[in-house]
């Protein structure tokens, strides 16, 4: 049994000794006019370097770049694109944690590269694959508003997004990513919006060459849209199995066609899993996915936690992965 | 509007009465002193002293801008849930998450029953009443917002944590009142996030203040509230202080269709930019709640606490909102 483990997406990028405060010191400097751009560039490196090398200490099979140099899912790619401006700041889902809102204000354009240069680091950097993430097109959509005019609507808004993460999606394949996440959360509060969630994902997955696309789902139930799931375009499914405890029943009698990536840690709450319990959720879903090439990870980034909890969650992917494997034995 | 119970409780106050809504900024002496306390270079007296500096400092800032309800400022806060966690029995501190940008708090984690033990902001509320004439808030953070912004270990699910919790800060309201306050602000920013969980939150504001002599008001801010909309005005308080310039007042559109029957303190400042909003555009933003409300119920403040701001930005931002409540205020008495 493989069971592949892997990160989410978001890593703390502070945590409480000297060294995992560079980057907000080195942030707060620059905006005081102490240090330089430069400076904080150095800083997100060496923090992206302790987020790879604490995923791979935690026993990772694939790490992501831990998104150090994001200040938000939302505006650290919207910022990069032409036709759009950045806003005041919103809460994210239900978090406590806010996002600068996308006010696009003309045709949306990749112009530049949204996210090559960090992925490409992070890959010379890690000693595990690297996972790059994406924050897709629907949801970027969602978090976004128009102004004198815009482009004429949520569909074009979509259409533009789209565009211009194909383009990214194509950049990050020839580079060498072999996953590829897309994350669209929001479309689990409008499920209605399915076709365009579909149409918006083929087009990226035309880009994605050789790579594997994954569409991940967090902040929510996934449930009600299961079924439809399996017939995206998409090579791999994450679910967030931490908002309905039935999910995992569901997979296990309707089975999937896909790849599952399983959330089945809760990357909201310090409390840790029952690795008993976790290994039953996965015993069960074995009757449904084939778990010789799932993921196992968090439900979500795990930027909502702090930094030693967040390393801890990590850790226990391998301790619910042995008792699931010693269970078997 | 409640100015009738504002009477009954004492208190007079003009037309377009202007407020805060918490925190100030921590002038840099006393950003020194909590640097020095860490690192253990002085001691707990000399950090009081220092923040008992700068809560004169900010009382009588406040009065020389000519601000008509006063706030002690939160010297003394690292945030507004930390500092609760770190008082009530029942919580733990936890390690910085982010909350936006490059900003970060101690989110706290519930690892026992949750108790009050003694007064948590009564010496700091007293010690502020002692430098004003003003009618002064009391400041305390809802049990809504301190469960969401905490991590669960302890209860079972979040509806029992939040209720568990409210029975606990009733007693610091208790505590205040006792002390002489009259008007108590419990913030709840969070309490927009979840629609579902809208009657958990007014279940447990009726178990702080039910039955309770103060003027109560709730602070909510960077949420949807269409989605809370009107069933939020259940909770048991008689004012809203809600951050609306940030969001282009589109409140305002929503009390168009369905009446707002409460007190609003309307935020007419953005405290997340460096820009300081001149008379103009403040004054612009009251007019358009008076197309939408009645003048006797409209406060005057900025969006939200204003300590992520410098010290002179914080300043200059009550001034635009002073100067622009007085303008209005002159203009409707003519």
């Amino acid at each position: 049994m493989e069971l592949t483990l892997c990160n989410h997406s978001s890593y703390p990028r502070i945590g409480d000794d000297a060294e995992q405060q560079l980057l907000r010191r080195a942030i707060a400097q620059r905006d005081r006019g102490e240090k330089t751009d430069e400076d904080v560039r150095a800083a997100e490196e060496r923090m992206t370097e302790l987020a790879l090398a604490e995923q791979a200490e935690a026993g990772l099979d694939l790490v992501t770049d831990g998104q150090i140099r994001w200040p938000d899912p939302i505006s650290h790619l919207a910022a990069k694109l032409s036709g759009v401006r950045i806003n005041g700041l919103l809460r994210f889902f239900d978090t406590n944690f806010y996002f600068r809102q996308p006010v696009v204000q003309g045709k949306i354009e990749r112009t530049e590269p949204l996210l090559l240069e960090e992925f490409k680091y992070a890959q010379e950097k890690s000693t595990r694959p690297v996972k790059a993430v994406l924050t897709g097109p629907y949801t970027l959509a969602r978090h976004s508003i128009e102004e004198n005019g815009g482009v004429g609507g949520f569909d074009k808004m979509l259409e533009g997004y789209t565009a211009a993460l194909a383009a990214e999606v194509a950049a990050l394949a020839a580079a060498g990513a072999t996953v590829i996440q897309v994350e669209e959360p929001a479309l689990l509060k409008y499920p209605d919006d399915f076709p365009r969630l579909e149409q918006s994902l083929t087009a990226l997955a035309m880009s994605k060459a050789s790579a594997q696309l994954a569409l991940v789902f967090y902040f929510g139930d996934p449930g009600p849209i299961y079924d439809h799931l399996q017939t995206l375009p998409v090579d791999l499914l994450g679910l967030d199995f931490t908002y309905n405890p039935s999910l995992v029943d569901r997979v296990a009698s309707n089975g999937t066609a896909r790849t599952l990536a399983l959330g089945l840690v809760d990357g909201r709450n310090t409390r840790l899993e029952d690795p008993a319990v976790a290994a039953r959720q996965l015993e069960k879903l074995a009757h449904g996915a084939d778990l010789n090439r799932a993921y196992l990870g968090p439900s979500c980034g795990l930027e909502f936690l702090p930094r030693d909890r967040a390393r801890q969650k990590l850790k226990h992917l391998t301790v619910i992965k042995n008792t699931f494997l010693g269970s078997l034995a | 509007m409640s100015r009738a119970k504002l009477q009954r409780l004492g208190i007079d106050l003009p037309l377009f009465p202007t407020t805060s809504v918490g925190s100030f900024p921590k002038p840099d002496f006393l950003l020194k002193a909590r640097a020095d306390f860490a690192k253990k270079k002085i001691r707990r007296g000399a950090l009081e002293k220092a923040e008992r500096q700068a809560t004169e400092f900010w009382i009588r800032k406040q009065e020389e801008l000519g601000v008509d309800v006063l706030v002690d400022g939160e010297m003394y806060r690292s945030d507004m849930v930390a500092y609760f966690a770190e008082y009530l029995k029942g919580f733990e501190e936890g390690g910085l998450v982010r909350s936006y940008g490059n900003r970060y708090y101690h989110k706290p984690i519930i690892t026992g029953e949750v108790r009050w033990e003694e007064p948590i902001t009564v010496e700091w509320w007293k010690y502020a009443r002692g430098l004003t004439s003003k009618p002064l808030k009391g400041m305390l953070t809802g049990p809504y917002t301190v469960m969401d912004w905490s991590f669960i270990e302890y209860y079972p699910d979040r509806r029992t944590a939040c209720l568990a919790l409210a029975k606990e800060i009733r007693k610091e309201v208790e505590a205040l009142i006792e002390e002489g306050a009259k008007i108590i602000q419990i913030d709840e920013p969070a309490i927009s996030v979840r629609p579902e969980e809208l009657s958990v939150a007014i279940e447990a504001m009726h178990k702080v203040t039910d039955g309770l002599p103060a003027y109560f008001i709730t602070h909510i801010c960077y949420g949807a509230f269409e989605n809370i909309y009107p069933g939020m005005l259940d909770l048991p308080v008689d004012n809203f202080d809600l951050e609306t310039s940030n969001s282009g007042l589109d409140m305002l559109e929503l009390f168009q269709k369905r009446r707002y029957t409460k007190d609003l303190s309307l935020g007419v400042v953005d405290v997340h930019t460096h820009v300081v909003e001149d008379k103009a555009v403040v004054e612009q933003r009251l007019r358009q709640a008076l197309e939408v409300l009645p003048k006797e119920a409209i406060w005057v403040d900025p969006d939200c606490g204003l300590k992520t701001r410098t010290v002179n930005e914080a300043i200059a931002k009550m001034q635009s909102v002073v100067t622009a409540a007085k303008a209005l205020r002159e203009n409707s008495d003519k």
